[in-house]
């Protein structure tokens, strides 16, 4: 632990050193000095527009959807509860992104999801079915047949899962899950939320064979071009499925970085990122930075 | 054969066929209930023995009112059953007169059914063919096999009898159509005596007829009473998960293996008995999990009252939502043995994720949290056992029999 803490508190010493000491220095060293990963946080109460002015800080729905692509969204809509109970992603997060990916001209929009409750039932109390009336977007839990057995080459537990088609045919994947309390993996946020895509003979399998590890073996493979994580309002306790404590950070969180993002969202619940084992294994595994302090955070207010 | 009165018969045939296979648009699935409703011997047969009148019962009537006017029409335009075996009997025209020296079983049987109903414990009452038409056609699901379809075998049994000797089943066995008979003799004596009509039956007659009811009746009501005694002893009470809402005492003498509550049953978590519940509880309605049923991934979900709604004796009642979340079906046990957080120390508890009345408490052992039972809180609706990963599965349900009302709120009732 000792070598990595120094390494990290050089680094940032030294990069805080270059950025105040010169301010107009060359390209070149402002790249040493970058951060490993940005997370924008959207605070605010009118979701689309929140959705929107997050976009807009990460360049625009142009850099993440192109006209005729497949898009898949990862929403978390998994147990029978109503919107405002925190049990699944906001129906209107889900409509705002779907209607920016139709403005975009995708050329299709999936939301495999694989409910954990009665599918009929979950999709129309957590609102997000009636949220995708009009639009393209299709709501459905993968029958056996929609699964496709993949291999996990960098994983280190998990060597294979079965994942719906579309996810692997996509052209943009966005994972868009709500934090919330997890009575098995302390947090349910945007690494885990693929639990929710797995077919459920993985899932499990993956708890029977060290859960966080096999997050993180998945997180080697997936690759979400976009994370969206719901945190308008978080259930603290009795998750995932509640109805448990509520708290209202009325935040949402962009990244392209699932585990900057994961490490983020840890601290609104007052946890360090590194306790949760997915974001400490996911850091060490690389697939992306879950050290806060090597994290540009960039709040904006909608 | 094509005549207008066969022409109705099988339209009739069709429908009920495909009301009883679910193949209708879903608002129209409860109404699975009406084919065995009609039956006045399931309907008031189970309400008199249950002391509990329905929404279902008055479909018993036009059945009670029908044969007083027009004898046995039910039987000879109508009934679905009746039809089937007719056609059947057409294909043996050697044996056509085999059945002359059969008495009209049927007509015992009806007085039977009746007499140990009003004792508490109907016997023979899936005898009944509107529930034998209905189980034939329910017990169809995905995947079958021999054990599923229990509730199909009344209807191929009559068939069978119905080609070895033709007509058997509506004039010489039917309960229904027995009951029909006496009921349409009934008022053509109540008219005999109606002035310008035919000369009364004589004193003698009158008491054969009487004599032979009342014995009907009380041959009923002694079986049904004894059967009471010695079933008491059956079975055990945790071996079987019987659906929400089913009585206990007599449910196995209540249930005419109609097969409504287990097609009606939007997970297929409910299947015919073979033996679990008590000899005469074959072929009742139990319910298995994924600990009895590997490709189960469901489980009894808290929004549903599919199968109370369907039942045409009242062997099971009807379940509001909120009564069906404040019933204990069954009660989940852990076992730590097998638990991979009991055992190995794995995060795990899926069984605390997925359980909708936070009936499983975690508790801390070796810096790991483990599940515990809250007998209080727990439904037995299986969902802890439907995703449990360890293998074998470590938590199972066992059934609560009698089904216990929970007073503990149900987390999920809405506020």
């Amino acid at each position: 632990m000792n070598p990595v803490k120094r390494r990290s508190f050089l680094k940032t010493t030294v990069s805080a050193a270059a950025v105040s000491a010169l301010p107009s220095a060359p390209l070149g060293a402002q790249q040493t000095a970058a951060p490993a990963a940005t997370v924008v946080v959207v605070h605010g109460k009118d979701i689309p527009k929140m959705l929107a002015a997050g976009i807009a800080k990460l360049g625009g729905w142009e850099a993440f959807i192109k006209p005729g692509m497949k898009v898949v969204i990862k929403p978390n809509v998994a147990w029978n509860s109503k919107p405002d109970q925190g049990g699944n992603t906001h129906p209107d997060l889900v409509r705002a992104c779907v209607l920016a990916a139709e403005a975009q001209g995708a050329s299709k929009i999936a939301l495999p999801e694989n409910t954990c409750h009665d599918e009929k039932s979950t999709y129309k109390i957590s609102g997000v079915e009636a949220a995708l009336k009009g639009t393209k977007a299709r709501l459905y839990r993968p029958a056996k047949g929609d699964y496709k057995q993949v291999d996990i080459p960098k994983g280190k537990v998990a060597k294979s899962a079965g994942v719906p088609k579309d996810i692997l045919e996509c052209d943009c994947l966005i994972n868009m899950p709500v934090a919330k309390h997890h009575s098995g993996a302390t947090l349910t946020l945007s690494m885990k939320n693929w639990m929710g895509s797995i077919a459920n003979e993985n899932r499990r399998a993956w708890h029977r064979d060290g859960l966080h590890q096999c997050i993180a073996d998945f997180s080697t493979f997936i690759k979400p071009k976009l994370v969206v994580i719901d945190a308008t309002r978080i259930m603290l306790t009795k998750g995932p499925q509640g109805p448990g404590d509520l708290a209202h950070p009325e935040e949402i969180i962009l990244s392209t970085d699932p585990v900057a993002a994961d490490a983020y969202a840890a601290t609104l619940f007052k946890k360090e990122p590194f306790d949760i084992g997915y974001i400490k294994l996911g850091h060490e595994m690389g697939i992306g930075c879950g050290d806060l302090k090597k994290i540009a955070i960039e709040r904006v207010e909608a | 054969m094509f005549t207008r009165r066969n022409l109705i018969r099988l339209i009739l045939f069709l429908a009920f066929a495909l009301l009883a296979l679910g193949l209708v648009p879903a608002a129209w699935q409860p109404w699975r209930v009406l084919l065995p409703a009609l039956s006045p011997l399931l309907n008031l047969g189970g309400a008199t023995a249950a002391f509990a009148v329905g929404m279902v019962t008055p479909f018993a009537l036009p059945l009670l009112i029908l044969p007083l006017f027009k004898g046995r029409f039910f039987c000879w335009r109508l009934c679905p059953m009746g039809f089937a075996a007719e056609t059947v009997s057409r294909l043996n025209t050697r044996n056509a007169g085999l059945i002359r020296r059969v008495p009209f079983i049927g007509k015992g049987l009806a007085l039977v059914i009746l007499g140990s109903a009003a004792a508490g414990y109907p016997v023979l009452i899936w005898t009944d063919p509107l529930c034998i038409f209905n189980g034939f056609f329910s017990a169809w699901r995905q995947p079958l096999t021999w054990s599923s379809c229990g509730t199909a075998l009344g209807f191929i049994l009559i068939l069978a009898a119905s080609l070895a000797a033709p007509n058997i089943w509506c004039h010489r066995l039917c309960p229904l159509g027995g009951l029909e008979e006496m009921l349409a003799r009934l008022a053509e004596r109540l008219r005999a005596r109606g002035p310008g009509s035919q000369p009364p039956a004589t004193d003698a007659e009158r008491v054969k007829v009487g004599r032979r009811v009342f014995l009907g009746f009380a041959v009923g009501g002694v079986a049904g009473l004894a059967y009471g005694k010695v079933k008491s002893a059956a079975a055990k009470a945790a071996a079987f998960i019987r659906p929400p809402g089913a009585v206990d005492q007599n449910f196995n003498a209540l249930c005419a293996r109609c097969g409504n509550c287990m097609k009606a049953c939007p997970y297929g978590l409910i299947f015919p008995d073979l033996g679990t519940s008590g000899i005469d509880g074959l072929f009742t309605p139990v319910l298995k999990f994924r600990s009895q049923n590997e490709s189960q991934e469901q489980f009894c979900f808290q929004e549903c009252t599919a199968c109370t709604q369907v039942c045409p004796t009242g062997a099971i009642r009807f379940l509001s939502k909120k009564e069906k979340q404040q019933t204990a079906i069954g009660l989940a046990r852990v076992d730590k043995k097998k638990c991979i957080a009991w055992e190995k120390g794995e995060y795990c508890v899926v069984c605390q994720e997925f359980c909708p009345y936070q009936a499983v408490i975690e508790v801390d052992h070796k810096d790991v949290k483990c599940p515990v039972i809250d007998e209080a809180k727990c439904r037995g609706c299986g969902a802890c056992e439907s995703q449990c990963p360890a293998l074998p599965i470590a938590i199972v349900v066992e059934g609560r029999n009698p089904q216990t009302p929970l007073s503990a709120p149900s987390p999920q009732l809405p506020e």
